[in-house]
């Protein structure tokens, strides 16, 4: 459809990640979805070109019905493939050996889990891995907190992006700290992407108003009332964020300033 | 693969059914092979009711010792008979129309060339009867396929599990356990024997061992027989090699190299494939 989004990111330069460009500033995960035909057509109403799979055993009796790209057409989508679940390097570097394995491509979206209940990431583990990971030639995306200094290591380490979060993976508390992520954004090279947390339209609006390169969401989507219909307001708030961020936003004050003349009133 | 398939097949006819006390035989052999015999109940002779008596009575006669009752192209008589597999043959059921039958039995399809034993394999049967390896007086006009039909039943690596048929003797078993069958069958040989307990023991003699290998797959125990490949342990899992990744032992093996790969006791397999996440 046009919208008046399609005419401000027509301005836009394309996303840059790892020497490879892309179009839409929205990545979607294919996770918790009902069911696999909901899940297509909420990517397709995303306009997502970057989705995000799960490296996972075959289940030995009924393979055909769970993996992905019997769903999914591979031309169609980047796949990234996370390390989600990882709660050391060493799992996490194993992960991404697999998945590069699969033969698309050498882009991974790295994660290192510290702790069960916030699903918050590892630094220490999660910079040892970026390290040895950039070094065999992965095209690291790293998961991370919205810490500059952490960011700062992620990028010397040879990481192609990095991603903090908005808020802890599928809480839907949206973007708790737009300072933390407009620094981050201010002193990274390497593309930012915001990646967990938002919760619903406004919440992406806003992540992308901060000048981040990227969102990446999941749970937003896959546990709307309407998954499709939810992935068709984030590509336009996706948009909108980032056509606002691209215009450049007025000044913000403490006082009032009339928008109508305050000459040629009536004596 | 079925770990504990007995390796010797001692299948009966219209002609064996006709001549009588199969029971005594079927009994006088298990006492001799155990668990490592079955005995097929095959016969056009009998219909439902009495089929399934002598059925029944050669799975008194047997079960104490740890034989295998195997009842043929009749899934009906061998689920109500408790039978440990079934066997379709060539113009029987399908393999899923025999599970839908009898659930949980292992079925067995009767193949006579590489083409049929894929096909088998395509509809996931458990094991395979290939045959006519020698010549017969069972099937006078059928080709013998020798050696290379086991190989071509089997598969690369060991993909199938095959049980010989047609024409086996103690003499010729070696060479055909050799060419990659898991064990034999024979009719004359045991049945026509005037000792048919002394026939089963010289047949296990003559079959070099086969040893099975324990593994753990995806987590899970699991078993092959020796000389299995990766390439060989997917095709038994109905896997393709390009929707799976595989890592043998912490290391990934390439597509290009899973026939290359023999399976030893105690590897670790990890079949992976990519699945919904965020």
């Amino acid at each position: 459809m046009a919208t008046m989004a399609d005419a401000a990111t027509a301005q836009d330069a394309p996303l840059e990640i790892g020497g490879r460009s892309f179009h839409s500033r929205l990545l979607v995960g294919t996770g918790k979805y009902k069911d696999n035909a909901t899940m297509v057509r909420a990517l397709e109403a995303s306009g997502a070109e970057i989705v995000t799979v799960a490296v996972r055993r075959i289940s030995l009796d009924r393979t055909k019905e769970e993996g992905i790209l019997y769903h999914l057409d591979p031309a169609h989508f980047f796949l990234l493939a996370n390390t989600a679940g990882c709660y050391t390097a060493e799992d996490a570097m194993r992960y991404a050996r697999l998945a590069r394995e699969a033969g698309f491509n050498d882009f991974i979206k790295l994660e290192v889990i510290g702790d069960q209940q916030t699903l918050l990431p590892d630094v220490a583990g999660l910079l040892e891995a970026a390290k040895a990971l950039a070094r065999e030639g992965f095209k690291v995306m790293a998961y991370t907190n919205d810490d500059l200094i952490t960011a700062l290591r992620l990028e010397d380490a040879g990481c192609a992006a990095v991603m903090p979060l908005a808020s802890p993976i599928g809480s839907g508390l949206g973007l708790l700290n737009p300072f933390n992520i407009r620094t981050i954004k201010a002193r990274l090279k390497v593309p930012v992407i915001v990646d967990a947390g938002v919760g619903t339209a406004s919440d992406a609006c806003a992540t992308m108003e901060q000048g981040v390169d990227g969102i990446l969401m999941n749970t937003a989507l896959a546990e709307a009332r309407d998954p499709v219909a939810m992935a068709h307001a984030m590509r336009l708030a996706t948009e909108a964020g980032r056509a606002a961020y691209l215009a450049g936003r007025m000044p913000r004050r403490e006082v009032a300033v009339p928008s109508s003349p305050t000459r040629g009133m009536l004596s | 693969m079925i770990a504990t398939l007995p390796r010797l097949h001692a299948v009966t006819d219209d002609r064996v059914v006709g001549a009588g006390r199969v029971v005594q035989r079927a009994a006088a052999m298990a006492a001799a092979a155990g668990a490592a015999l079955a005995v097929h109940v095959r016969t056009r002779t009998l219909e439902g009711t009495a089929l399934l008596d002598l059925a029944r009575r050669v799975k008194d006669a047997i079960a104490p010792h740890g034989s295998w009752l195997v009842v043929n192209d009749r899934a009906d008589v061998a689920r109500a008979a408790g039978a440990q597999a079934i066997v379709t043959g060539r113009s029987g059921l399908g393999v899923r129309d025999v599970r839908r039958v009898a659930p949980g039995i292992p079925v067995a399809r009767s193949v006579h060339d590489a083409a049929s034993a894929r096909a088998a394999a395509a509809e996931e049967a458990d094991f395979l009867l290939a045959g006519a390896v020698f010549e017969t007086p069972s099937h006078p006009h059928a080709p013998a396929g020798g050696p290379d039909l086991v190989r071509a039943a089997a598969g690369d690596g060991g993909a199938r599990q095959v049980i010989a048929i047609g024409g086996m003797t103690t003499a010729n078993a070696r060479g055909i356990i050799e060419a990659g069958a898991w064990g034999v069958a024979a009719i004359r040989a045991l049945w026509d024997a005037p000792d048919p307990a002394q026939a089963a023991r010289a047949f296990l003699a003559a079959l070099p061992v086969t040893r099975t290998v324990a593994l753990v797959v995806n987590g899970e125990s699991r078993a092959v027989s020796e000389g299995t490949t990766l390439a060989g342990l997917l095709a038994q899992l109905g896997l393709d090699p390009r929707a799976v990744v595989v890592e043998h032992n912490r290391r990934i093996v390439r597509r290009d190299a899973l026939g290359e790969v023999r399976l030893a006791a105690g590897d670790a397999v990890e079949l992976i494939h990519f699945v919904g996440g965020g």
